[in-house]
């Protein structure tokens, strides 16, 4: 999960307000807005879950092999973290063959693991960005605010559960699960909670504007905004919701493409320029097309000799890939570089410049 | 008592101990269901990770031993959730307690091979 580094930046933004905005949750809403106006609500049809799958090919699935690049682009890196490296992939790999060994025991759990556990993983996410953003902005995030914040991020998660789960019956990656018997009191309860959070960290925000006599960026609430807009309002939008891993992947893709360049470009002998970050970039980002495709395509037709039914075998895989992604996650913005500042804190547009004392 | 009579309750008698004797030797014997040898599987690979961390004890970093205990409780995490993970769907009580006890799985993951605050006093041996 994304963590705030403590050098301060000079800059709000990763590349300007508008990409920014756009990325991190802005898109997602007007799209939710989009739905709303021309869909009504609309329904999962053919043709929006041939275009969600379509994208999925471009954002999602990149999105997944951006992690793995991560972790396995060299030896140093993935020596940092042994475990999750070489450990990880083997018990995963595991848990795949106890799936397809024993498909109605086994499999039905391991993706109601990954059914869970993903929208936990959205959540972190989000307050991982938020904690990005603050500290650019200078808004300090201290236990309480923390507190209040994961209260009503992790609540939406948890209330988009347990409405999901009343809505529908979960048929879903080759497997077919029954709803969850929660409690009647327990969605209130937990909306209670969520809505409390909110107040909590509002009144933190009302308190920091009035002693600085300035407003807080909007950028700072935006990825919270959007979270309650992709599992509150949005989950009762079919039309929109088949799209809110896109916009969850887009995210994700954002920070990371800014923390790659901020690793590279005007390092190890590179010049500090838009040349090179768009060397970075295309390099980046094809090998993470490569790498998409060979998670969610290739992979599972490898397993095509099982005798099971492909929706399940590819279930199973995508469960993995998955579950093998939130772990990756949690350690790759851990892992030490040796340059002086870190690049979730750097703003791209200085990349392509000089450094300052060159300058002088 | 005819011959032919005596000899049949003869082999009564000497059949019912052998019987008695078979019984618990079949309990032991028998076949396992696809249950009980997932639990078994996931048993043998709680106990591999707790042998790897004995055998690399000193070799690898804390962070590294942590993590080998944290795949301990992953991988029973998961066994339980395969074996009593019913009750998601047909207990009220026991589908908010799985689903908070998962929470709570993803949060100590989280942290999987991540540094820890060590207790003030501690001598630390990490040598990542």
């Amino acid at each position: 999960m994304l963590r705030a580094d403590e050098n301060p930046s000079r800059s709000l933004y990763f590349l300007n307000w508008w990409l920014d905005a756009a990325a991190i949750g802005g898109l997602s809403i007007v799209a939710f807005v989009v739905a709303r106006l021309f869909a009504g609500g609309g329904e999962r049809t053919l043709e929006i879950a041939q275009a969600a799958a379509i994208l999925s090919v471009f954002v999602n699935y990149p999105h997944f092999s951006a992690t793995v690049y991560r972790l396995y682009e060299s030896r140093d890196s993935a020596r940092q973290f042994p475990v999750t490296s070489y450990g990880l992939p083997f018990v995963l790999l595991a848990a795949v063959a106890a799936s397809l060994w024993q498909p109605e025991l086994v499999a039905p759990y391991f993706i109601l693991l990954f059914l869970i556990w993903s929208p936990y993983h959205y959540s972190g996410q989000t307050l991982g960005i938020t904690m990005i953003y603050a500290r650019r902005a200078g808004f300090g995030i201290g236990q309480w605010q923390r507190f209040a914040l994961s209260t009503f991020i992790f609540s939406t998660f948890v209330v988009a559960l347990v409405h999901r789960q009343r809505v529908e019956p979960t048929g879903s990656y080759g497997v077919i699960l029954p709803a969850i018997a929660f409690p009647d009191w327990f969605e209130p309860v937990v909306t209670t909670a969520m809505w409390a959070g909110a107040a909590v960290f509002l009144w933190f925000i009302i308190g920091w504007c009035r002693a600085r006599r300035q407003m807080l960026p909007p950028i700072v609430l935006l990825p919270a905004v959007s979270q309650y807009v992709w599992f509150m309002p949005g989950m009762q939008t079919a039309a929109f919701y088949e799209f809110v891993p896109l916009f969850h992947s887009l995210q994700y893709l954002y920070i990371a493409w800014a923390m790659q360049v901020g690793l590279h470009v005007g390092r190890e002998g590179q010049e500090r320029s838009w040349r090179s970050i768009r060397a970075v970039s295309v390099k980046w980002g094809l090998w993470n097309y490569v790498g998409g495709i060979l998670l969610f395509i290739a992979l599972p037709w490898l397993f095509f000799w099982v005798p099971l039914p492909m929706a399940l075998i590819a279930g199973v895989l995508i469960a993995a890939v998955n579950i093998h992604h939130f772990f990756v996650d949690g350690v790759i913005w851990k892992l030490r570089h040796a340059p002086s500042t870190s690049p979730l804190m750097t703003n791209v547009a200085d990349l392509a410049a000089p450094p300052r004392a060159a300058q002088a | 008592m005819r011959p032919a009579h005596l000899a049949a309750s003869s082999l009564l008698l000497m059949v019912g101990p052998a019987v008695a004797e078979e019984a618990p030797l079949a309990a032991f014997t028998a076949p396992l269901t696809g249950r009980e040898v997932f639990l078994a599987v996931v048993i043998g690979a709680m106990m591999a990770c707790g042998l790897a961390s004995f055998f690399l004890a000193g070799r690898v970093s804390d962070r590294t031993q942590i993590a080998l205990a944290m795949f301990v409780v992953l991988i029973g995490a998961f066994g339980l959730l395969v074996l009593f993970g019913g009750f998601i769907y047909g207990s009220t009580i026991g589908a908010v307690a799985i689903v908070l006890l998962l929470i709570g799985l993803f949060k100590l993951m989280n942290q999987f091979e991540g540094a820890r605050k060590k207790p003030p006093g501690t001598k630390s041996q990490d040598r990542a």
